[in-house]
This record gives C-alpha cells, structure tokens and sequence, in this order.
C-alpha cells in the first residue's frame, strides 16, 4: 500500500470518529440542531438519541473503513478518499434522524410553553473584542524564515535535477530541473498554510458568539475561552506543518540523508536505497552533445570499454530483440563496416 | 452590554431595544461616549429587521441619548453626569410618571410599596459619585412636579 493510499484510508476513521463525537461537543441547550430549554437537557429521548447516533456512526465508520482498506488494496492510490463523502453523508443521515425525533418529542411535550422566548445581544463585543493571539504566530514565521535561510544557503550546490514533492504526494522517481520555483516549493507550501490558517482564524475571531439567554455573562465567556484555545490550537498546528515541511525541504536540498544511504555507502552492497541518493549523472554537469557521441561510438562499437561492458555488449548482440542487435546484418559484418568509417 | 428582547413580547420589538439601552445608559453600562453597534450589526444578532433597529436608534437620537454619525458611528452622547434634561423633557417624563404611579394605585398597590419599588429602581441607576442621591435631573424633576 502506498504512503498516499495509507493517507487516504486514515482519513475514513478520522472523520467517522469526529463526526462519532461531535454531539458530545455541542451546547447542552442545543443537541443535533434543536433547541431546548435548560431544564430539558437530561430528558431521555436525548440520551437515547445520542446513544444511538454513537451506535450507528460508529457501525458507519467501521464498514467504511473496511471498504476503503479493501479499495486501497485493489484499487488505486487516491480511491479510498471516495469513502469519506460516503462516510459524511452517512453520519449526516444519523443526525438528521436523531433531530427529527428530539424535535417531534418537543412539540409533542410542549417543552416550551410557559417560557417567553428571549434573544440576548452582546454590545460590548465592538468595545472589547477578543483579540487574536499574535505571539502565537511567531514559531511558525520563524520555521518559515529557517526554512527559507538554509534554502538560500544551499541553492547554489543543489544538483540540476530535483525530487517533486514528498511524503505521499511524491512522485517515485519523478525530478525537475532546479528552479527557484521548484527549489523553494516547500516554502511556498509554508507561507500558503500559515497565511491560510491566520485568515481563517481571523475571520472566525470576527464571529459573534451564540449567547445563551438564561446566562449570557457565562456563555460569553465561554466562547471566549473557545476561541483562545482553538487559535492556539490551530496555530501549533501550523508551526508543526511548518516544521514538517521543513524537514521535507531539508531532505529535498540533501541536508541530510535518510538512514540506509550511509550503510550502502559503506558496504558498496545496494541493500536498502536511499531516498536522497545523488544520480551519478548529476553530480557533474555534462557536455552537450557528449551523450550523443557516446551513444553512436557504442552503436558502432568503435568505443574503447571496460572487459564487463563488452561482455554484455556481446551478450546483448546475441540476444535478438536486445540493444546493439540488428536484424538482418550480422555484427561482425557491421563490425567491420563500420572500422572503415571516420568517426570524428 | 447584554441586550435582550422577547420577540413575541406584547412591547413592540423597537420599544424593547430602546428601553435595554435607555436602562443601560442609566445603570453605567454604556456610559457617554461609549458606542455602540451599527444597526445592520444589532439586526443580525438579534435576529430582527434593520429597519427595526433603525427606528430605536432614530428614536434615543430624537430624546438626545444618542449621536449617530456616519464615521463613529452610534455614539451615547449622554448620560447621568451629563448635567440636567432640557424642561420639555422633564415635563414630558412627569406626565408620563404620573401615569405609570396611577396605574399602581388603580391596582391597589400601597403607598409603601410604590415608594420603595421606585427607590429600588433608583438605586441600580449610575449617578456621579459625588451627587449620589442628588443627582441634578433627578431633582429637578421631582422638584417640578405640582
């Protein structure tokens, strides 16, 4: 199973296990999108609901894992990511049957007669916002400032072909020829998640909060609290992708090398192949034209080469269908042809 | 500042929102100078028509509670240590005092009990520190009353 697939198949129970636990995150006075009066939250048809949305999505997330292992398996790398939309619309199908008993309990019952209905407004949001942790940010711009100095300091030595991408999203075998672009597309990929996840926390901070009206000064304060910690959260969160990709970048720019690299060295067996093995074609810039002339000197035999290469130059030609072989001419024939040519 | 209304309450929804920030304004909660949200802003939270928020704020801006300016927005322009209401006002307020303690009285509500429901409403209003219990509106209200 590739990196790529194995990615896509955690995703299955990731999202069946948030999707499992997110009743147990929301309001007491809101469950599966209903509202309800605070003297209702421990009514039994919430817990039996929510007993039974955890049993169903849990069932959904355990066959939607399984199928996404079994396409993984047989199928391509990127098909188990068809389960997740499968997985969601499931989970989403269990919330909506769950609100829709809640809700025909509460008219039943009538859980709000008797209570005037009351929106509560916070005013003092404008004077005193909540204000946005900006020391936060700091350890991810500085793995970016890291990240873009040790580029800077190894542009010049990088070979003229390098590795696209990494982790799952790498291409095995895949090289492009060094731009800046391509050199520091791992910094791009820095800045873009780091501005990507400050604007969305931004926007979220310009939110206004849900207030309870039973106890407006208690919610408020909860959602402010909410909002500290996710921003908190959600920016380690990005000076850790930040630093992965550092790590990716650090590998790419051959600042190190992948555990493997210096036993083949060492032993001269191929053993286990490194990630970060230099191509020996890259270590010195050729010639232009150098490789053609090679070639027609091994296509002419007229090349000077070491015992084994002219053994497997002979095995070759006895081997019909195999390079340095033409049917229909005998080598020695064209052998000795070609000793009469002039080879510059 | 929390400012809640009851949308199916028997006031209208305009009324309920002037009334919050009126009482705010009298508790020390929005003081003079302070602002507060636009009226598109007010709307979605609460739920309401922009309309309707409009026409509270029109109506603090006619009493002079409110300055509403299209760069700072809405603006408390006073508030209990701003000094004394204009007499229009005060005679105005009088009457509709008189009313409000008439219908206690209709209902058969004592004398001692309208006095004290009125010094408990007083005590959680904001005045200056220094005229506590003489506040300058105040007494000139209760002073011109016949």
């Amino acid at each position: 199973m590739s990196p790529g697939a194995l990615a896509a198949v955690f995703a299955v129970p990731f999202y069946g296990a948030l999707l499992c636990v997110a009743p147990a995150v929301t309001k007491p006075t809101v469950q599966f999108g209903v509202r309800i009066p605070p003297e209702r939250t421990g009514a039994t048809v919430i817990g039996d609901q929510r007993r039974a949305y955890f049993r169903r999505t849990a069932v959904v997330g355990v066959l939607c894992t399984v199928m996404a292992v079994l396409l993984a398996v047989h199928g391509s790398r990127w098909s188990p990511m068809l389960v997740v939309p499968i997985e969601v619309a499931a989970d989403i199908g269990c919330l909506l049957v769950a609100r829709r008993r809640i809700t025909a309990v509460k008219r039943a019952e009538r859980w709000f007669a008797g209570l005037r209905p009351t929106v509560v407004a916070d005013t003092s949001w404008l004077a005193d916002p909540p204000l946005f942790p900006v020391r936060w940010l700091i350890p991810a711009l500085t793995v970016t400032a890291a990240t873009v100095l040790v580029g800077v300091l190894r542009y010049p030595e990088l070979p003229g072909r390098l590795a696209d991408g990494f982790g799952a999203w790498a291409a095995p075998g895949h090289r492009v020829p060094k731009t800046p672009v391509t050199a520091f597309a791992l910094v791009f990929a820095q800045l873009w998640v780091t501005a990507l996840w400050t604007t969305i926390m931004l926007i979220i901070y310009r939110s206004r909060p849900d207030i309870e009206a039973a106890d407006p000064a208690a919610s408020v304060r909860r959602y402010r609290r909410f909002l500290a910690r996710c921003s908190t959260a959600m920016l380690a969160l990005v000076t850790l992708i930040d630093l992965s990709l550092l790590l990716a970048a650090l590998r790419n720019w051959q600042v190190y090398r992948l555990s493997g690299a210096r036993q083949a060295d060492r032993s001269g067996r191929p053993g286990r192949r490194p990630v970060l093995e230099r191509r020996p074609d890259l270590r010195q810039p050729r010639r232009p034209g150098a490789h053609g002339r090679r070639a027609v000197r091994r296509r002419l035999d007229l090349q000077p080469r070491e015992p084994g290469r002219v053994a497997a130059a002979v095995r070759d030609r006895r081997r019909p269908g195999r390079a340095g072989h033409h049917r229909g001419a005998h080598p020695v024939k064209r052998s000795a042809a070609a000793q009469n040519m002039q080879v510059p | 500042m929390f400012l809640s209304i009851e949308p199916d309450g028997p006031v209208p929804i305009y009324q309920q929102i002037r009334d919050r920030i009126v009482e705010a304004i009298a508790g020390g909660r929005q003081p003079a100078g302070s602002g507060l949200p636009s009226t598109r802003q007010l709307a979605v939270d609460l739920g309401v028509n922009f309309h309707t928020v409009n026409k509270s704020y029109d109506l603090l801006r006619r009493e002079g509670l409110l300055r509403l300016n299209r760069k700072s927005g809405a603006v408390v322009q006073r508030d209990a240590s701003s000094g004394p209401p204009s007499p229009d006002w005060a005679e105005d307020w009088t009457l509709r005092l008189d009313t409000l303690l008439a219908e206690a009285a209709a209902q058969g509500m004592p004398a001692e009990a309208i006095i004290a429901q009125c010094r408990a409403a007083v005590a959680e209003f904001a005045f200056p520190a220094e005229a506590e219990g003489d506040a300058p509106g105040h007494r000139t209200a209760i002073e011109g009353r016949p």
